[in-house]
Parts: C-alpha cells; structure tokens; sequence
C-alpha cells in the first residue's frame, strides 16, 4: 500500500469561526471610510515648491515674520490657514462619530521611512529618510525636495504651525532659565551647558476638536454643626453633617485640545522629564497654515507613531476631567467637600486633525543615572519651561543646614520657657 | 519662611508642651530640599488643559438627595474630597 507523502495543505487559521449573525453584519458592512476631511496640498505634488513669483525652489521660514522666503527673488508668502481652509472651528457642537483629516489617517506599520524623490529640474534620484526629516537637498542642482504627497507611511501632517521665535531669542530665554538655577545645579552640566546647541523641532500632535456629554455621582457633605468639648486639657472640635448622594451633568465642546503623537513623549512619569515639553502647551493653533514641507527647512521634525486608536484613551481622560472642572463651581454648598465615586462620558463627536508644531529644544542627557533633562521654548507664546539636572550632595547639605539651624532656635526656645 | 515657621510654631508648642517644636528641624529640612528639588526638576508642572483650552459648557444640571446624617466626627472635610483633583479617576459608567 502506498501512502501519499503528500500532508493535506491546511487551511491557514485566521481566529475562531465568526457566528452566522457576525457573518452576515461583516458581509453586509459598508468599507471603511477614507479620510473625512482631504487635506493635501494639491499644488505641490510634484515635490518642489515654487516660490508664485520667481519660480526659484529655494524656499525657507523666515523665522522673524512666520512667512515662506524665495531667497531668490526675496518674495514673502504663506499657506492659508487650516483654520479657514478646512472650517476647523466651525461645528463642533454638531460633530458626529469621527472626523479624521487625512493626515491624521492611521500610521501603515510596513510602509518604508526612505523615499526616493527624482528631482524635478535635473533628473537626479534624491532620498529622503521620512523618519528623520521631509525633505532634502538635491545634491547635484541644489533644488529643495519636499515630502508634500500625504504618503501612506503617516509622515505628512494636515498642517504646520510656522516657528515665529528666533534661534537668539529662544537661547536667551533657556540661559535666563538656566541661570535662575545656578547654585544646586549639577556640577558637570554647569560645565557643559551650552544654550547655543539647541535645536528647532517639529513636534507632532494630534489637534482635537470635540462634543461630549460627562456626569458623574458622588457624595457631598453639608456642615449642620460645629462644637468643642474639653478633654482634659485639650479642646477638641466636633462636627455633624447631612450626607448628600450628588449628581451632576454636563455638555460641552472643547476648541483645539492638544495631544501628543508621539508615543515616546506621550509617557509621562517619574521615570523620564516628558512633562516638560507637555508644559508648554498651548500653541495658538488657530493660526497653524496648510501643510507645505519648505516651512521645514533648516529645522528637525519628529514623526507621529500614534494613531487616532491609541490616542482616544487619553482624549476621554482629558474630557472626564474637563467636565469635572466644569462642574465645580456648581458644589459650593458643600462646604465640607464632595467625593465623587463614578462618572460618565460620552463623546458625541471628534474631529482629529494632525499637526507639526515648532519647540526650541535644548537637551542634556545626565550621565550619572541616564536621564534625559529638556529646557522647551514654544517657539510661538516663548512660554520656557526646563529641568535642570540637581547636585544631591549640595542640595542634601543646604536641607541639613536649615534643619541644624530651625532645630537650634527651637531648642534655645525650649531651654527658655524651662 | 523660617521665622513664619517658628511663629507658627510658639503657640504650637505652649498647648501640647513644646514636643511639637523638635519637629521644626527635620519638617524644614525635608521643606526645603523639596522646594529646591522641585523647582530645579519642575517634574510637578503640567499644561493645564481645564484651563487652557477653549471650552464652551452648556449650563450645569444634576440633583441631590440626602441620604444620611454624621452626628458627631473630628473630621473637619468629607473623606476622600477629589472635587478639585479633576485628574483623579474613579469608577467609570459604560
């Protein structure tokens, strides 16, 4: 008898059989919806960006007037602004489901960082590493290529929102920060603080606008009484109270609330100083203009790695605190405090749209315990905000120093009233 | 801020005779490396989105009942007041 060698090719396991009514839901389901609201820069697509008057390619940000410069025929220009062009502050209160503008679309895992551009005026192939910058120098006829295509790998925004402040002014507003924390500062980064090293970079955020419901249920106590009683030589003072159960409810519509996309800078805690460039927020996004790669040129850009999926947690987190805040002035009979136990939402609609937005970022990486320390300019407010990393030993001797001393009086108190 | 503190401290120390005032050297240590600590590292400050972001509310509704009545406590405050502490979770409702 022979026997096939032959194993029956088994079908390839893709999860556990749906049910019949999940069959049919899937077979009946419209496709997914492209991007909501189409946000690419139809008149750069062939990736160079002529300055409208000359025809030069060799575009930059001036930095002093938030403008595109030719530096060819000295021609000042700019993008619309996303605001109007996309109507980004109308409708929020009739927001519904979500609303993704096209450069927010989800990040696709498998797409390459390193695109090749065939530049436009003589013919040469240009790389461009989409991680790491936008666009690139062709390095025979010195045209600028600019990554403009909205390409499927989530590199390209829906806008960008020009740096306004100058590479002078943010070093002077990192040494003025430094130097106000000069005497506890660790002792090699006083050594080493260069401001003159910091870098203008395009951070990328998801801007949010959004209709939500929230409520939520605690418990409020309300003072009836207030007493003392003696108890041997202390007086002790009591009180009663009406326990309340409290509920509150609330509908509101946030304006651009701001959220970080990059997955790295999103963690917050002990462990790293995120926090630090979180604490510059806000940007006047409302004057963010149309997506055009040249207002990136002489400064680097990070990329987005979050999609509108793995930000949506941390939306609800800020809505939920939102209506609590709003909510607050509503217990002021409470004079003894509220205690909320649940709470609520519901997010009637989101409008997503993705955007660079220009930090002065100088960062010291400590070499004792490896942490990276950021001082972060809003390069639009100049809000500064840093961390600075701290001598121990000096610190711990200037606490022990005030303490011997505090303690001293103290004791010259006590031996007196002895 | 040390003088506050030893003011705040005399009278302290006459009702519960003076064992209050040995604290004063380790509570203003530990105050002030913390101080320093904290403005220097700055890892307390966060962009405050309540505040910050434009915000349009449609007036607050809602109810309470009484439910109870503490007749006699030393606690000055509700246990667990987190009406100002917005970021706090609790209990989510689907």
């Amino acid at each position: 008898m022979t026997q096939d060698s032959a194993e029956p090719k088994q079908p390839t396991f893709d999860g556990p059989p749906l049910s019949l009514e999940e069959e049919l839901a899937a077979a009946k389901a419209e496709p997914e919806p492209g991007p909501s609201i189409e946000t690419v820069n139809e008149s750069l697509k062939d990736g160079l960006n002529r300055c409208p008057k000359c025809g030069s390619t060799d575009v930059q940000l001036r930095g002093s007037t938030g403008m595109l410069v030719c530096l060819f025929c000295r021609n000042e220009w700019q993008e619309a602004r996303v605001e109007e062009e996309f109507g980004l502050g109308e409708g929020i209160d009739q927001l519904e489901g979500t609303v993704i503008a096209s450069g927010a679309g989800d990040i696709a895992a498998d797409a390459a960082d390193q695109l090749t551009f065939k530049c436009e005026a003589c013919g040469a192939e240009v790389v461009v590493d989409t991680a790491h910058a936008l666009n690139a120098r062709c390095h025979w006829c010195r045209h600028t290529l600019n990554v403009n295509q909205q390409i499927p790998n989530g590199a390209v925004p829906d806008a960008v929102l020009p740096f306004r402040l100058t590479k002078d002014e943010a070093v002077e507003k990192i040494r003025e920060f430094a130097s106000k924390r000069r005497l506890f500062a660790h002792k090699r980064f006083k050594k080493e603080f260069v401001p003159e090293n910091v870098l203008g970079v395009y951070l990328p955020y998801l801007v949010i606008d959004a209709r939500a419901e929230s409520q939520y249920w605690g418990k409020g106590e309300v003072q009836t009484r207030r007493w003392t009683e003696k108890q041997g030589d202390n007086n002790v003072t009591y009180y009663a109270a009406d326990v309340y159960q409290v509920a509150r409810q609330v509908s509101f519509t946030v304006d651009d609330l701001t959220v970080e996309g990059s997955s790295e800078r999103a963690q917050i805690g002990p462990a790293n100083t995120n926090n630090i460039i979180n604490t510059i927020l806000p940007f006047d996004t409302k004057n963010a203009v149309k997506w055009n790669a040249s207002y990136l040129v002489g400064f680097t850009s990070e990329k987005r790695d979050l999609n509108v999926e793995a930000v949506r947690p941390h939306l609800e987190d800020q809505l939920l605190s939102i209506g609590r805040s709003q909510v607050r002035a509503s217990l002021g009979r409470f004079d003894r405090g509220v205690r909320w136990e649940q709470e609520k939402l519901d997010v009637g609609g989101s409008r997503w749209v993705s955007m660079y937005l220009p930090v002065w970022l100088y960062s010291y990486r400590q070499e004792s315990n490896g942490m990276l320390h950021y001082i972060a300019v809003n390069a639009r407010t100049g809000e500064t905000m840093g961390s600075i990393p701290v001598s121990q030993p000096k610190l711990l001797l200037a606490a022990f120093t005030v303490g011997t001393f505090l303690e001293g009086i103290a004791g010259a108190i006590l031996v007196a009233m002895a | 801020m040390t003088l506050d503190l030893i003011t705040a401290l005399i009278p302290m120390a006459s009702d519960d005779g003076a064992v209050w005032l040995l604290a004063a050297g380790p509570a203003g240590g530990a105050a002030t490396y913390w101080a320093f600590y904290r403005y220097y590292r700055n890892n307390d400050k966060s962009h405050q989105f309540e505040r910050d972001t434009l915000i349009a509310a449609q007036p607050v509704q809602g109810g309470e009942e009484k439910v109870g009545h503490i007749s006699k406590t030393r606690n000055s405050d509700i246990e667990g007041d987190n009406s100002d502490k917005y970021r706090q979770r609790v209990q989510r409702v689907q």
